[in-house]
């Protein structure tokens, strides 16, 4: 008797889940911090992939948008995570933060989003201030009711962010953005975010503090101590 | 990625200052990393905490402590043995034994991506029910029963229960609530903390992701929720919980081309399953003193078991029912796989239980004597074929001679080691129990 023939049925059912990176390729990017942020993003993804398998009410699909002079989609189809590779990016130009933020608003629009899903994951990486017009990309988001709902993760890379727009993009203040001043802070931050926030929208978790909170889609787990390598960008 | 130990290195146990090195990062959660090590001349694997997740779980370390005092509930679990801890750290770690890589997760069996038989997965929901009640018994609850801690052997659905560091003294408040969609109704709501009677919840659905492949209280009502975010799940699963198939309430169907897997298990099994799942999901679901309790599950995992067939024409496995076999006039259900109507194996019923004598059937002493009630560890009874005639027969496994009488009256005796044919109406008394045999 084959394998397929022992139980009729399939899978369990799955409800999609994006993640969007939204990732900061400005001028002040360039050099060691756009290479860490590669490395931390390859680094990231075979936990990020083995996290996605332990959950399998959950279709993990993966995109990254970049900004800088204006913002692109580096890959704008929604892609599993199996499949899913980084493409690493270059660094130049100016911080058009509010353009990336519209852009993905277009993208958690029903459709071309599925109706059901999971919360999506946003985690917006920047080291420093935006150059376009920010609130005007942050209301984009949060008219659409899947930014509403979406976990907004905020990664400040270095210690000359400013965390002001990345705390209002997160959008409540119980949480604040996740300062790495080095590739290994950047490292954690990365895999924090693509692993235990990931698996915080798949399965949830509350424990007595967190299921109170009203601002919170889902609770999500302390972030890991970061800097305890000191600023060495 | 490991990122808190290195390969290599020498941690200690808390009991007796043993060293321990780590010798591979095996994988990684919210709560720390486990890495395999070697203790002495054995192989072990630890798991060793975030600084972080030690400010959120205060309780943790006692609860180990307490863990390690009592031991393990049985040897299904991987259990904490010892504390460990490294110099020049504030945080700990614990021992534990090492899963063997022929158990997999639930996950992967949910994912699609192991295919246990019926029968395997019966066996594991007798593992588990056994399993939680001996846990239960020494007054422990485990607080977050749910497919992403149990491990199963998908040749023979032996079963192991990993993620001990929940356990906790029934009763005890504590940072573990559970897994949404896994939590009673009135832990989701914020009512109670976790029990026993909140883990007798858990497993029910557990139990019940295992043979429909789905969740009890998902049905329409999920399907008109956009984002299944805390705040949706506490509704479907905390305040507004409804069964799929509460045969008084109709509004929460599994709605077919979208929730497909429940409609197709759930005729294939005996009535019984359906009736006790049934009261899990309705009484159970309401009040906690109306919950399946473990010794229900083991009787209805082995009826199960008992009650499997193999279709003639495909293989597949399908279930013998006898309450809906006397209801249609001795119809059988086609075969779920090839659609023709499986043939009745011989069939032994002892006491109450009918139990199927297919090519592959054992008789254990949880069949024929009272006083050894599931105890599988050593078969008593075998079916085989006569390689001369081709008759099948019962072989005596045990050292207990039995008596068989035929229907015409005649006696034999039946020595160990020695097989007896069975045709219809023949009734073997094999020491503290009684059999009659059943064809056709």
């Amino acid at each position: 008797m084959s394998d397929e023939l022992k139980r009729p049925g399939g899978p369990i059912a799955s409800r999609p889940l994006h993640f969007i990176w939204i990732a900061d390729c400005s001028g002040s990017m360039s050099g060691e911090k756009i290479h860490a942020l590669n490395y931390a993003v390859q680094e990231a993804l075979p936990g990020m992939r083995d996290a996605a398998k332990d959950h399998p009410e959950s279709k993990v699909l993966v995109r990254a948008i970049k900004f800088s002079d204006g913002a692109q989609w580096i890959l704008a189809q929604p892609t599993p995570v199996d499949d899913y590779q980084w493409t690493d990016l270059h660094a130049d130009g100016v911080t058009d933060m509010g353009k990336a933020l519209t852009m993905v608003a277009e993208q958690l629009k029903v459709p071309p989003m599925d109706a059901r899903g999971l919360p999506p994951v946003l985690v917006l990486l920047s080291d420093g201030e935006p150059t376009d017009n920010f609130a005007a990309g942050l209301k984009a988001l949060m008219d659409q009711p899947w930014g509403q709902k979406a976990i907004r993760i905020a990664i400040a890379i270095g210690g000359d962010a400013n965390l002001e727009p990345l705390q209002k993009f997160i959008g409540h203040t119980e949480r604040k953005p996740l300062q790495a001043n080095n590739p290994d802070a950047l490292v954690k931050a990365i895999k924090w975010s693509s692993t235990v926030v990931m698996k915080s929208s798949a399965a949830s978790r509350p424990t007595s503090d967190s299921s109170s909170s009203p601002t919170s889609t889902v609770p999500i787990p302390e972030p890991p101590v970061l800097n305890d390598g000191g600023d060495v960008w | 990625m490991s990122q808190l130990l290195k390969i290599g290195q020498m941690i200690f146990t808390d009991s007796s200052d043993t060293p321990c090195e780590v010798e591979k990062f095996l994988g990684d959660g919210g709560q720390g990393e486990v890495y395999q090590a070697r203790l002495g001349n054995s192989h072990v694997a630890i798991k060793w905490y975030f600084p972080h997740y030690l400010k959120e779980d205060p309780e943790l370390r006692e609860r180990l402590e307490m863990a390690i005092k009592r031991g393990a509930p049985t040897d299904r679990f991987l259990w904490p043995q010892d504390m460990v801890s490294a110099t020049g750290t504030a945080t700990f770690g614990y021992v534990m034994p090492l899963r063997e890589p022929r158990f997999k997760s639930l996950n992967d069996m949910m994912a699609g991506r192991i295919h246990p038989t019926f029968r395997a997965v019966a066996t594991a929901g007798f593992e588990l029910a056994h399993s939680y009640s001996q846990l239960h018994a020494k007054g422990l609850c485990y607080k977050d029963i749910s497919f992403g801690n149990v491990f199963l052997d998908p040749q023979n659905g032996e079963i192991r229960v990993c993620d001990n560091d929940n356990v906790d003294v029934n009763g005890a408040i504590g940072a573990i609530g559970g897994t949404q969609g896994f939590m009673a109704p009135e832990v989701e709501r914020q009512e109670a903390a976790p029990t026993t009677q909140t883990d007798l919840h858990s497993l029910a659905v557990l139990l019940f992701y295992m043979f429909m492949m789905h969740h009890p209280l998902s049905g329409k009502r999920e399907l008109e929720i956009h984002c299944f975010d805390m705040a949706a799940k506490r509704k479907l699963y905390g305040t507004h919980p409804l069964f799929i198939f509460d045969p008084n309430d109709n509004g929460n169907p599994p709605v077919p081309g979208e929730q497909d897997n429940p409609l197709t298990f759930w005729p294939l099994y005996p009535q019984a399953l359906r009736n006790l799942f049934t009261r899990a999901f309705t009484d159970g679901l309401h009040d906690p003193n109306k919950r399946i309790r473990e010794d229900e599950w083991k009787k209805m995992m082995v009826r199960l078991r008992d009650s499997i067939i193999y279709c003639g024409s495909c293989g597949s496995e399908n279930f013998y029912d006898g309450e809906a076999l006397k209801a249609s006039g001795s119809q059988l259900r086609a075969c779920w796989n090839c659609g023709k109507e499986p043939k009745l194996p011989p069939r032994i019923r002892i006491g109450g239980e009918v139990i199927m004598l297919n090519h592959d059937a054992m008789l254990y002493p949880h069949h024929l004597e009272q006083d050894k009630k599931y105890d599988f560890a050593r078969p008593l009874a075998t079916v085989n074929r006569n390689p001369n005639d081709g008759r099948w027969g019962l072989k005596n496994l045990g050292n207990d001679k039995w008596t068989a009488t035929y229907p015409d009256g005649r006696i034999v005796d039946v020595e160990s080691g020695k097989t007896v044919p069975i045709p219809t109406g023949i009734k073997i008394n094999f020491g503290k129990a009684e059999g009659e045999i059943r064809l056709g």
